[in-house]
């Protein structure tokens, strides 16, 4: 009798896990990666999708495949949700914490606790001001110095966060719409907004030092995809910036553009200066890695239709990977071919 | 010499005279013989031999020297030469006597000597005889230790109970010299073994007896038995009298007996798999109180015969699959003599085979369930009864307001069991020995059979109680129809509520007319966009559509859904929606793949926001319920719509002026477009 109650139960309950599969499989289907970081010790990939789900994965398996025992080497290390079905705007790897953007919230999470654990428990969280419940600003970028967080915010401001306690001590307001990247080097920040322009802040007086709006130069600007700035990036010389108008590259100094870059883009995404190359991705067929003068040194073809996000490490392992608008994740070793491709489930 | 010898011989005379003398006087002289005699006995054992020997050497030299005195003196015939000479002689002869003396000493020893070797070869005669019996007694004892140790007794062959045994079961008084069991010396072991022979000579006794007397109950009840069948078969022509007595009475009376008792009677014929359907389907219509008939169709003579030949038939089955088998290898040896002979035969054969194979039982079963939209759906199931699997086929009534192409299609009997449960087509045999047996009549699967024969769904033959994956069991079980008919029968009857709810949505969108939905579902109002066609398309024509390939890819959606393509429209631009609805609608939600018109095209594969779009259609409402039949194909459609003028008045504002409420264009680095709707107040769009 147990038996025949069991075996019904197993009957109804692989007709509706059918079900369930299949439903989970279409909402993966039109999943969005916004955001890659690898943890401090870089034996883990980080990501965060428009449902809420931070998945982790074991950078070292990946690296080095068990090819004897079953292939679960690109299978999750983890996952949990940090709210459901509110896209994770930004994520940011630091020594002791993972912290999480999403919307008017910001979240905290001790490593052990993103490593390890199921249930995602907050080790601590932040809430950005906010006039109205629907109007509460999306966190889309955080860069973090000297115990200081600065956070690019929905609301066209970013935030500066003392990281000890938790608390907003200055706010800098200049972008007229809301900012989509900010980047820091040394003593400066910059952040680039739907707005179009690109501010240059000194992170000492709090003060914008330069103010460039790429859409402005007609080599640049491309109407039909608007004037927003998608990615900026800087070293001590130069600027890299791009969005609806074409990647440039700018002088810091005499804030004109050296090189405008050729590639076959709707959109850029993600640019960032790493040493002497620049990478850069958004919606295009490849992603770019090239020299400052605009020549392409390789073109990876990406499994998703908008890039939005990269991350690239040297050590442990040398690993560049790739995300955007699919549950994909391209990773490649040598920055010049795709290697793998991960799937969130 | 002469003289000597006379003189010898006188002197021996003279000794015998003496001899003689003492006879005289027989028993003086018996006696001194006697006494002569032991004494020379005794002399003759207190000398030795080896000193008379040398005694007698010494006499010989002295004769000798006697002899040569004598010689010299006759020859030199001194004076006194007589005198010497007598002395001598005598000298001589009492030499002589002295060696007689010892020669008869010798003879007496010699005498005595052979006395003792003869005795005591005798001794050694006896002794040897002795040894020799003694040899032959030894061997024929060991012999006969051989032999006893060759001993067998019976008792050994007897199965016992092991010791323990006995000795918990036998009665006290005889175990109990036993109670030390395992230190007894051989007697006590003996008497052990003996106790125990007892034991089981009694036992077995006692079972014989026990078992005569059981046999002859047997026998008392096989008679009772025959007495009792010879009075029941007695009983039933009464009976059937008593029956046809009674029909003019039902019939006046109008009573439903008869009619119950004709389907009692067709139920009894029908075969096992449909009778365990049709008793758990009846058992379910009592319990659950759906609205289902069930009717046994099918001639009943037929089914009488063949239920009687059955038995015959499964052994000619045998026979002539066997000999089947050995013409073909005949045919093979002599297949150049007689081929076309034999093709014609073959041919019949081969027909004959294929219709033997292919038997339909006479009897089958109709199920027809009455859902409340007023659709109903026939089903009729048929047993194959050498492939031993169950056949469906299907039909649909439904109501006259329904009249489109595609609302008609959604409707038809094969098209509204096709994939009951996932992957349930109907095309194959579910009984993995059909395949070969199919192979034999020259057919490659069961697929060109449907036609003829109906669908074999594998949920009908669980109902039928067959069950093939599982075990290779051929005998229907009732338990196993009893685990799945309610779940099949809700999904029979869900399903057919569910397809009449998609068509009458299907009817109407090919009138162009937007399906109503029901006020509780949040709708978003003053929609711009609406709907400009509706057409059913092919799989290929799915396929063809440049939006649906990475669709095709994650292969979620496959040939057996079915297909339409919306047109929505909004002045200039347009969105065309190609749809595949699955066949377990609305349990999974219709997919929609989206390709839209405005300044140029733009779908999943080179637009973000129209992917987003498609993810808020075909995601956002994976949560609903179950009940949606009748309105989720027309919210999905609707919310299209809506999500197609936010998209428009975000695309293009200048052209397409605002007219939903949404706060934010966009946020996020993907620019995200607020494709959720918000029912407070007149509804709103946000992005989460």
């Amino acid at each position: 009798m147990n038996y025949e109650v069991h075996q019904k139960f197993l009957y109804l309950t692989s007709l509706s896990a059918s079900c369930l599969q299949f439903k989970m499989l279409i909402k993966s289907f039109y999943n969005s990666i916004l955001n890659l970081t690898f943890t401090p010790c870089g034996n883990y990939l980080v990501s965060g999708d428009i449902y809420g789900q931070i998945t982790v994965f074991n950078l070292y398996r990946l690296m080095n495949p068990d090819l004897n025992g079953p292939n679960l080497d690109t299978k999750p290390h983890n996952s949990f949700t940090v709210q459901e079905d509110v896209q994770i705007n930004s994520i940011l790897a630091t020594e002791s914490f993972l912290i999480v953007g999403v919307v008017g919230e910001i979240f905290g999470y001790t490593w052990k606790v993103v490593k390890n654990s199921k249930d995602g428990k907050v080790a601590w969280k932040i809430e950005l001001p906010y006039s109205e419940v629907l109007s509460k600003p999306d966190v889309n970028c955080m860069v973090a110095k000297d115990g200081l967080l600065y956070a690019g915010c929905g609301d066209n401001k970013i935030y500066v966060i003392n990281l000890e306690g938790g608390h907003i001590i200055r706010t800098l307001v200049e972008h007229s719409d809301y900012i989509h990247s900010i980047f820091n080097a040394g003593d400066e920040l910059a952040s680039g907004g739907e707005d179009g322009v690109v501010n240059i802040w000194d992170i000492r007086d709090k003060e914008v030092t330069f103010k460039i709006e790429p859409y402005k130069n007609d080599g640049i600007a491309r109407n039909n995809l608007g004037k927003w700035i998608g990615a900026v990036s800087i070293s001590d010389d130069w600027l890299l910036c791009g969005g609806g108008p074409k990647l440039s590259l700018w002088h810091f100094r005499c804030m004109s553009p050296a090189t405008i870059f050729p590639i076959n883009d709707q959109g850029i995404h993600y640019a960032e200066i790493v040493g002497d190359k620049l990478l850069a991705g958004g919606r295009a067929n490849h992603f770019y890695n090239m020299a400052f003068n605009g020549d392409v040194v390789s073109q990876i073809p990406t499994s998703s239709l908008t890039v939005f996000t990269a991350a690239h490490q040297e050590n442990p392992y040398r690993a560049m990977c790739m995300a955007g608008s699919s549950p994909k994740i391209d990773i490649c070793s040598n920055f010049n071919y795709r290697d793998q491709v991960l799937t969130l489930e | 010499m002469v003289k000597e010898t006379s003189a010898n011989s006188s002197r021996e005379s003279s000794i015998k005279k003496r001899r003689k003398n003492p006879i005289g006087d027989p028993e003086v002289e018996s006696d001194i013989y006697k006494k002569v005699i032991a004494f020379e006995e005794k002399e003759a054992f207190k000398r030795t031999a080896a000193s008379d020997i040398k005694l007698c050497l010494e006499i010989c030299e002295h004769i000798r020297n006697i002899m040569l005195e004598i010689v010299e003196l006759r020859c030199r015939k001194p004076p006194d030469f007589a005198a010497k000479l007598y002395d001598k002689t005598v000298q001589g002869c009492s030499y002589i006597i002295m060696l007689k003396k010892f020669n008869r000493l010798d003879r007496v020893r010699m005498t005595s000597s052979r006395e003792a070797i003869a005795t005591d070869r005798h001794k050694n005669d006896s002794t040897e005889l002795q040894y020799q019996n003694l040899l032959y007694e030894s061997a024929h004892l060991s012999s006969e230790i051989k032999k006893c140790k060759q001993f067998k007794s019976k008792d050994e062959d007897v199965e016992l109970v092991s010791v323990e045994e006995f000795l918990q079961d036998a009665p006290a008084a005889k175990t109990k010299p036993f109670k030390n069991y395992p230190n007894l010396d051989n007697t006590q072991k003996h008497e052990l073994h003996l106790a125990r022979l007892e034991w089981e000579l009694t036992q077995r006794k006692k079972l014989a007896q026990q078992c005569s007397s059981l046999e002859d109950e047997k026998k008392q009840i096989a008679a009772d038995i025959l007495k009792t069948k010879n009075r029941l078969s007695e009983l039933l022509p009464k009976l059937v009298t008593v029956l046809d007595t009674m029909k003019p009475l039902h019939e006046d009376l109008g009573l439903p007996v008869e009619k119950s008792y004709v389907e009692e009677r067709q139920r009894f014929l029908l075969p096992d798999p449909l009778f365990i359907f049709y008793a758990n389907a009846d058992g379910f219509k009592e319990v659950h109180g759906i609205n289902i008939t069930l009717n046994i169709l099918g001639e009943q003579d037929e089914a009488i015969r063949w239920k009687e030949s059955q038995n015959i038939s499964i052994f000619q089955n045998d026979d002539t699959d066997a000999e089947n088998d050995r013409q073909e290898i005949e045919e093979s040896v002599e297949v150049v003599k007689k081929r076309r002979h034999r093709k014609a035969s073959q041919i019949d054969k081969n027909e004959e085979r294929r219709k033997l194979l292919l038997e339909v039982h006479p009897l089958s079963v109709q199920l027809i369930i009455h859902h409340k939209s007023g659709s109903v759906l026939t089903m009729q199931f048929f047993y194959l009864t050498s492939l031993n699997i169950i056949a469906v086929t299907s039909d649909v009534q439904f109501s006259d307001h329904i009249t489109g192409c595609g609302a008609k299609e959604v409707l038809y009997g094969e098209n509204i069991l096709k994939e009951l449960f996932t992957g349930d087509f109907g095309l194959d045999s579910p009984n993995p020995l059909n395949q070969y047996q199919l192979k034999k009549i020259g057919l490659n699967s069961y697929q060109s059979l449907v036609p003829t024969l109906g669908y074999v769904y594998s949920w009908a033959q669980k109902v039928c109680g067959l069950e093939f994956l599982m075990s290779q069991r051929l005998k229907a079980e009732s338990s196993v129809s009893g685990r799945h008919i309610d779940i099949v029968m809700n999904a029979l009857n869900k399903r057919l509520g569910s397809r009449t709810s998609l068509a009458v949505q299907l009817q109407q969108l090919e009138q162009n007319v937007m399906p109503t939905v029901p006020e509780s579902v949040d709708m978003p109002q003053n929609v711009i966009s609406s709907l400009a066609k509706w057409t059913s398309i092919s799989w290929q024509n799915f396929c063809e559509a440049t939006c649906t390939a990475a669709l095709l890819a994650s292969e979620m959606v496959s040939s057996s859904d079915l297909f339409y393509c919306a047109t929505i429209t909004r002045t200039r631009a347009s969105i065309k929606a190609y749809i595949a609805i699955q066949n377990d609608y609305p349990k999974q939600t219709p997919i929609f793949c989206l390709n839209a018109f405005c300044d140029g095209e733009f779908h999943s594969g080179n637009c973000d926001q129209i992917r987003d779009m498609e993810r808020a259609v075909n995601v956002e409402w994976s949560n609903s319920s179950a009940h949606s039949a009748t309105w989720l194909l027309a919210a999905q459609l609707r919310y299209l719509c809506a999500y197609f003028d936010v998209f428009l008045e975000i695309q293009s504002p200048v052209t397409y002026a605002q007219n939903a409420v949404f706060f934010k264009n966009m946020c996020g680095r993907n620019k995200r477009r607020p494709f959720k709707f918000r029912k407070v107040g007149t509804g709103f769009f946000t992005q989460f």
